[in-house]
């Protein structure tokens, strides 16, 4: 018996719900109002990128799935699912993986729970995360608290797989992360590890600096700067790298930002870096909506995790019994048609 | 007893709504850089890895196709990613996730009831002992009356593993027949049979009794030195170890070819002097020839009166003592005999002037059947003789596990059927009769799409054909047909064939709708074999298997002209020398020279087939015997003028 069957047995709702939010991982910055320093000139400038071949690499990428699998009243229980992997590319360009690890647990205002459920929850789920609300509190706001408890934990497995991945990188070997590399100390102190960020709701610049910023074309990027702010807990340099031409597109088209050691060296390969990295852009990431900003191998590792993900907290687009009639090959009756009797 | 190490297993089962698993087929992933193809046998078995459940069932399936894709959603996102330059979509730093992904057909579930999906284990490559369970052949391979024909090796991960056919399906009683389609010049529709025949011959089970196999040789030397060593490789000969097949030629083979058109010389390709004394000549007088007149006689000779007529001339005539009714006392034995008879009627009626019919039969009708039969020792010179005895296959006294070789490649066509006709018949005469000598017969015949097509006009080759097709397994007689487009054969042979095999094919061939049944990759497979690989049907197989066989232990058709190049024509008097030199080496050439010097060819003809069916003590002083004294001849009579049956009068009413 799983502990959301004892957890119903024990007198909570059933549910099946699975919030939008729930498929995915944020890349919002939503800490300290974000800002720059500039430690490449005097302005933000434009610098031509030149394509590289890539040194050795491994690529570092997270999931999380999470669902509303019952109510005690109003208030959720959710069913959580974070992984990471890190996936080395060896000499044949295939991506293997090196390491990986998982976590299943539940999330729950436990305070908030009538006793019996609770304890149902306790007795059953060996891994429960409490979240602490207030009485009265609304469901929306429990699910928000949810979710940042799945991001949390999700970062978490990330930081503590990509330290395990540091410590037996190859002396040439690079540590690509999805996402920022500003949360850990060790991964925004390693001279080989870079971060990848697709999304940009913190912005570093203003002004002309922000449209240059924004603006820079296909092949180039902009100067490094210290980037302050956000979720950046750990110094680290960072600079803008367009993979696409966004005329014709939208602003944030092909826009990467790049996070790297705070130190003069990165200053220095920022443009060699920059060059392999573009070249990271073929093959390009389709079917994925976001192949743009999406490199090929991040892209694999999170094909990866998701395939290893339980099926039953995926996001089903359409019912999992057998859509009868719409395949030729296998006609299934509906059980309700098998078990009609005229009287 | 060493612990065999648990197999690797290469593949998983993998089933969606789309592409589910079902009793007959299933589906399966693998390494990008697997040992399987199109036509692997793997065997699925109970799962042993997190989430797999151990049902217990077994299955056997046989790989029919295979797909490779990648995560690539259009192709255009290829050239997005590479910016049109195909070059640097090669050198892109990561290679896109792939899958093999394949298609395998059930070939057998363990246990077999109740029938189920196969359900979603883990896919191993098949053992030695899984192909023998996949192809239901431990049913006949390890039984106490064990009938097992190996047909070849299964070549695949590098295993060998081999397969057998069952005789009782093979040749008999079950099912029967044999047949090969394959196209032309790649020595593999001959080869293989040459070398099932060298496997029957090992292997055809004590309990079933003797066998034996009349091969006819239709195109160029194919079959004409079956009896010579062919060079085989080392890799060949370790197949014939592990087939437990002798890599040896056949001990046993008679050849039979007709004579040509001098009488003398034989009609065939080998004639060198080391193999030509090993040929019997194949001639056929009025006797062996006249039950099958309806071969050699079109539609357009043969009415009802005619039939009847050659009905009378069997019943009344041929063979008896015989009173034309006109004072002439006849024993028809021979076409010479056949002659004098109609030559006696026809001056019978004329100088009797009685009528336009003997015995109820028009003498128009009669001219009709006397220049059709007579022109048959005509048209097929060398094998239908005139006069003298015939020299004919050992009816009756057939060896075991010996080859008769009749080589009719350079005898007209009209003259390969009268022999294919007659040969099969007398097999099926002999063998409903228990008397041939052996308990099964195996007639390779060669060139399908010209004697049995399935579209032209009913011949009666191809009657015997569908006869033995249809009839034969249940005397012994079984057919072992080769023809470069089965689809252009008759229905009833190619279907009555319990086992079916395929060289490589022509592709338009395969477009055919015979072959739909094969999906597209075993088409290719098939339009690219190399020589010596095969694909085949058995009633045991549920589905096609590839085999590989060894290079027979012959010598090749084309080989064998080059070591032994056929001798050129003879003069009559060193050819008939020669014949009887060879029956008794103490004549001397000259001896038989001075003989024949002025007695006419037809004479010394008669007298030679004499002696070659007696095969006497004393070989010169018979033929001498048989050639009579020398006797002047006579001036021709002059010839009384007989008026017409029928003057035409002057009466005008």
């Amino acid at each position: 018996m799983t502990w959301w069957d004892a957890l119903v047995r024990a007198g909570a709702v059933p549910a099946a719900y699975v919030p939008p939010a729930s498929m995915g991982r944020t890349d919002a910055d939503d800490g300290a109002e974000p800002g720059a320093d500039l430690v490449e000139g005097d302005a933000v400038a434009v610098h031509a990128v030149a394509l590289a071949p890539p040194p050795p690499a491994s690529f570092l990428d997270g999931i999380e799935h999470w669902k509303v699998v019952g109510y005690d009243g109003v208030l959720p229980v959710v069913r959580a699912y974070v992984a990471a992997a890190v996936r080395r590319r060896g000499p044949d360009r295939r991506l293997r993986t090196a390491f990986e690890a998982s976590r299943e647990f539940a999330i729950a205002p436990l305070a908030g729970l009538a006793p019996e459920r609770r304890r149902a929850l306790e007795e059953h789920c060996p891994d429960v995360v409490d979240i602490s609300i207030e009485e009265g509190t609304q469901p929306g706001r429990v699910l928000e608290l949810a979710r940042r408890a799945v991001d949390s934990a999700r970062q978490a497995l990330e930081r503590q797989l990509a330290e395990r991945a540091l410590a037996r990188l190859g002396e040439t070997e690079w540590l690509v992360v999805d996402g920022l590399l500003s949360v850990s100390g060790k991964l925004a102190g390693h001279p080989r590890a870079l971060g990848v960020i697709k999304s940009h709701g913190a912005q570093f610049f203003s002004g002309a600096d922000l449209e240059r910023a924004l603006t820079v074309p296909a092949d180039t990027r902009t100067s490094v700067f210290r980037a302050r702010g956000g979720h950046a807990r750990n110094e680290v340099y960072s600079w803008y790298l367009r993979l696409w031409p966004w005329e014709g597109n939208d602003l944030l088209y092909g826009l990467l930002r790049i996070e790297a050691r705070a130190d003069e060296a990165t200053i220095a390969n920022a443009g060699a870096t920059s060059g392999w990295l573009l070249a990271e852009r073929a093959p390009i990431a389709t079917p994925d909506m976001r192949w743009d900003r999406l490199l090929y191998p991040i892209h694999d590792v999170e094909t990866y995790l998701k395939a290893r993900a339980p099926r039953d907290l995926s996001a089903s687009r359409t019912s999992r019994l057998p859509r009868t009639g719409t395949c030729s090959r296998v006609q299934i009756p509906s059980p309700s048609a098998a078990s009609w009797r005229p009287s | 007893m060493l612990a065999r190490p648990d197999p690797v297993a290469i593949g998983r089962v993998v089933a969606t709504e789309l592409k589910p698993s079902t009793p007959h087929q299933f589906h399966f992933w693998t390494a990008n850089e697997t040992s399987i193809g199109i036509g692997a046998i793997v065997r699925v078995g109970e799962g042993v890895g997190r989430g797999d459940v151990g049902s217990g069932r077994v299955v056997y399936g046989v790989v029919t196709d295979g797909f490779a894709y990648s995560d690539l959603a259009t192709p255009l996102h290829d050239v997005i990613g590479a910016e049109g330059d195909p070059a640097r979509a090669a050198e892109s730093p990561t290679v896109r996730q792939e899958i093999r992904y394949w298609t395998a057909a059930v070939l057998r579930q363990i246990p077999e009831e109740p029938l189920q999906p196969v359900p979603l284990g883990q896919v191993f490559v098949a053992s030695d002992t899984d192909v023998a369970q996949a192809l239901r052949m431990d049913a006949y391979l390890h039984s106490a009356t064990p009938t097992a024909i190996p047909i070849g090796l299964y070549t695949s991960g590098g295993l060998e593993a081999p397969v057998y056919l069952d005789a009782d399906f093979l040749l008999g009683p079950e099912a029967a027949h044999l047949n090969i389609s394959g196209v032309s010049g790649l020595a593999t529709k001959t080869s293989a049979v040459e070398f099932l025949l060298a496997s029957i011959f090992r292997h055809f089970p004590a309990h079933k009794g003797k066998v034996a196999a009349v091969c006819f040789n239709v195109k160029g030397p194919d079959l004409c030195f079956l009896d010579q060593p062919g060079e085989l490789s080392d890799e060949d000969r370790r197949r014939y170890d592990l087939l437990d097949v002798p890599a040896a030629p056949f001990e046993r083979v008679h050849y039979f070819a007709p004579l040509k058109a001098d009488g003398v010389n034989l009609n065939t390709l080998r004639t060198h002097p080391e193999l030509v004394d090993d040929v019997t000549p194949l001639t056929w007088g009025l006797q062996e020839v006249v039950d099958f007149a309806e071969v050699l006689l079109n539609r357009d000779d043969i009415d009802a009166k005619a039939d009847a007529f050659i009905d009378y001339l069997r019943d009344r005539v041929l063979g008896r003592s015989f009173d034309d009714g006109f004072g002439g006392a006849h024993h028809v034995t021979t076409f010479a005999d056949l002659e004098r008879f109609f030559r006696s009627v026809f001056d019978g009626l004329e100088t009797s002037g009685r009528s336009d019919t003997w015995r109820t039969h028009h003498i128009a009708t009669m001219r009709k059947v006397r220049n059709r039969l007579l022109n048959i020792s005509t048209r097929c010179k060398g094998l239908v003789t005139d006069d003298g005895p015939a020299s004919d296959l050992p009816w009756g006294s057939f060896d075991d596990r010996a080859v008769y070789v009749i080589d009719v490649a350079n005898v007209d066509p009209l003259g390969q059927d009268l022999v294919f006709a007659r040969a099969v018949s007398k097999l099926r005469e002999h063998l409903e009769r228990r008397d041939l000598g052996v308990d099964a017969v195996v007639v390779f015949v060669d060139e399908l799409n010209k004697y049995a097509p399935g579209d032209g006009p009913e011949t009666y080759v191809k009657k015997m054909l569908l006869d033995i097709s249809e009839r034969g397994r249940y005397l012994g007689l079984v057919l072992f047909s080769a023809e470069q487009f089965r689809s252009q054969v008759h229905r009833r042979v190619v279907g009555n064939a319990g086992t079916q095999v395929f060289g490589r094919m022509d592709m338009d061939e395969l477009a055919t709708p015979g072959y739909q049944v094969l999906s597209p990759a075993t088409k290719i497979k098939l339009a690219t074999l190399p020589v010596g690989e095969l694909m085949v049907r058995h009633p045991h197989f549920t589905q096609p298997i590839f085999v590989r066989f060894p290079k027979p232990p012959v010598l090749r058709g084309r080989d064998g002209m080059g070591r032994f190049p056929a001798a050129v024509d003879l003069p009559f008097e060193d050819a008939v020398a020669r014949q009887l030199v060879h029956m008794d080496r103490r004549i001397r050439p000259n001896q038989v020279k001075d003989l024949i010097a002025d007695r006419t060819e037809e004479d010394v003809r008669r007298a030679l087939a004499a002696v070659r069916q007696k095969r006497p003590e004393d070989v010169l002083a018979h033929f001498r015997k048989m050639l009579g004294g020398r006797v002047a001849s006579d001036a021709p009579r002059e010839r009384q003028v007989v008026p017409p049956l029928n003057p035409i009068s002057d009466e005008p009413y």
